[in-house]
């Protein structure tokens, strides 16, 4: 469980987390969204005991992470998979922080072994890619085998296979009934990895919600395809539904859901060939919720007609 | 605690740098052979009347500074490597308390840096009295025994200056500020120092770092003593102004502003 209350942090003049409250509960994947610069790597770092908070407060199992007393079997974190010794091996990075929560050599090489860098475990980190530096730094959060795992944009510079492995990871970590709190700035990486989204954006809670009530409240209306559209486009009016034509013939119908426009078609013995309601994507989704609150909006890429 | 000093350890051997400060280090005791070796040729070049006016420090005072100024990068990288590569974030998720970090991180170096400091000076004395062997030099004729307690002094004042560049390393969180603050206490502040009117140019002299590993040996005065190390090439004090206890306490109170000022840093800011 991670709890943050009210939490505020300010850098200098600039307020980085703004009244900020949301829970993070255990087995599922909770999706932590934001545009760049909206206070994410703030929460968690507050979250991890890094930065002090300016007020409220930021609890994982309940504590304040800094009274956690071997904090490496509570709480697992990837902050920055760059942020390692280059001069280090692999093993020797992980055995230092070992070390110090009483973890033991034979864990070490079995996470390594789990993320699947046993191979290179006595190379130095420097020469190794970033999609390895990934699996390095989920191998430092798994090390004292956690129940509350905090990844900061797992999926950064993965390629695909590493995306796939990372999503089955985190499915797998929730499943066994653990925290898992995902953040990443893109849509795409978390939609299908996570149970629970929670939106920011500038300091502030813009959205706490499971994937599929946020998914079923921005839904857009019902399209149906009739060879006798007219005919049902009249019926369906006369139901209390608003109809509106689409460009290629289909019916754009809102006020009915599927099965009362099927109801309604069978009534007057319509046929239909198509019935699907629209939901907007959840990027969409995202991208409306954000749109208020994005630090450095680009200008319409689209060239000027 | 010694679960943190054990992780410390690792992260201390577990990087090249670490083996090539100690290099250079220990490089200083092949300088010391080459210097004292051109030395005795020329000793033994001259006419009696102007070997009494031969003047030659001792090899263990000459090369000192350089030495602690390696240590004192190894006590400032331990600290600042973290903060340069952001791995000091993954350090403290791990040791969330914080001042065991650095309190481990102290021990780890003092014990390097004392054994590598002590090392190093006895080898730079054995191998430059060998090389003058019986040769009546000025300043390098005492033995062993009675120069022990300078030598141990200097091997001291080495790991002083590697603890004073950890705490400024932690307090300052840049390689190069600190290496900058190091030599600034090393090599600036002594040259300045006897430039000020007296008494008080010879006052700070006396407390200035480099010049208190020989008054800690209780030597200062007679011209084979340590009193005089050279920073840089330019004079210390003259005379000695405090007694060995002092020295001491100037040397504790060097490691102990460092030391704090880097603990307030680490404990109070956030990372």
């Amino acid at each position: 469980m991670i709890e943050v209350r009210a939490l505020t942090k300010r850098y200098g003049r600039t307020l980085a987390v703004n009244d900020l409250s949301f829970q993070v509960r255990p087995g599922c994947v909770t999706g932590f969204l934001g545009p760049n610069g909206a206070g994410k790597s703030t929460t968690i770092r507050v979250l991890m005991g890094l930065d002090a908070p300016s007020s409220g407060e930021a609890l994982v199992a309940g504590r304040r992470y800094a009274e956690l007393r071997r904090p490496l079997h509570e709480v697992g974190a990837l902050l920055d998979a760059n942020a390692v010794h280059g001069g280090r091996s692999a093993f020797d990075h992980l055995l230092s922080l070992a070390l110090t929560n009483g973890i033991g050599r034979r864990r070490v090489a079995e996470t390594l072994e789990q993320v699947g860098l046993a191979g290179v475990a006595r190379k130095r980190v420097g020469g190794y890619s970033l999609g390895m530096r990934q699996r390095l730094g989920i191998a430092a959060a798994l090390l004292g085998d956690p129940g509350i795992l905090l990844f900061d944009e797992p999926v950064n510079g993965l390629d695909p296979e590493g995306v796939r492995w990372i999503r089955e990871l985190l499915r797998g970590l929730a499943a066994a009934g653990r925290t898992v709190l995902v953040s990443s700035h893109l849509m795409s990486e978390v939609e299908r990895t996570a149970d629970r989204l929670v939106i920011i954006g500038r300091g502030r809670l813009i959205e706490d919600a499971t994937v599929r009530d946020l998914a079923d409240r921005f839904r857009t209306g019902v399209l149906v395809r009739s060879p006798r559209a007219a005919e049902l486009a009249n019926a369906l009016e006369s139901s209390g539904a608003s109809v509106a034509a689409e460009p290629d013939g289909g019916l754009s119908v809102t006020g009915l859901e599927v099965a009362g426009i099927a109801d309604v078609a069978a009534r007057h013995a319509i046929p239909l060939h198509e019935v699907t309601a629209r939901r907007a994507s959840l990027e969409d989704i995202y991208l409306l919720l954000t749109a208020s609150s994005v630090e450095h909006r680009s200008r319409d890429p689209r060239p000027a007609r | 605690m010694t679960a943190v000093l054990a992780a410390e350890w690792v992260k201390l051997r577990s990087v090249r740098s670490t083996y090539t400060i100690l290099a250079v280090a220990g490089m200083t005791v092949l300088i010391a052979a080459l210097l004292t070796w051109q030395g005795v040729q020329g000793w033994d070049a001259l006419t009696p009347d102007r070997r009494a006016r031969f003047q030659s420090p001792p090899m263990e005072q000459l090369l000192s500074s350089p030495v602690q100024l390696c240590l004192a990068v190894l006590g400032v990288l331990t600290i600042t490597a973290e903060y340069a590569t952001g791995a000091i974030r993954l350090s403290l998720t791990a040791v969330p308390r914080r001042w065991p970090l650095l309190a481990a991180k102290t021990a780890v170096v003092a014990a390097v840096t004392l054994a590598a400091g002590e090392v190093v000076v006895l080898a730079i004395f054995i191998v430059s009295r060998a090389i003058v062997g019986g040769r009546p030099i000025p300043g390098n004729t005492a033995s062993l025994a009675t120069e022990l307690p300078a030598l141990l002094g200097l091997g001291v004042s080495v790991m002083v200056v590697a603890l004073v560049g950890l705490g400024l390393g932690t307090a300052m969180r840049s390689t190069a500020g600190a290496i900058c603050a190091v030599v600034a206490l090393l090599v600036v502040l002594p040259t300045i120092a006897p430039l000020v009117p007296a008494p008080w140019g010879g006052r700070l002299g006396a407390v200035m770092l480099p010049n208190l590993a020989g008054q800690l040996a209780g030597h200062a005065g007679t011209p084979s003593g340590a009193a005089v190390v050279l920073a840089g090439g330019t004079a210390g004090v003259g005379s000695p102004l405090l007694s060995p206890p002092e020295a001491l306490l100037v040397l504790a109170g060097y490691v102990a502003m460092a030391l704090g000022a880097g603990l307030v840093a680490i404990t109070r800011r956030d990372v």
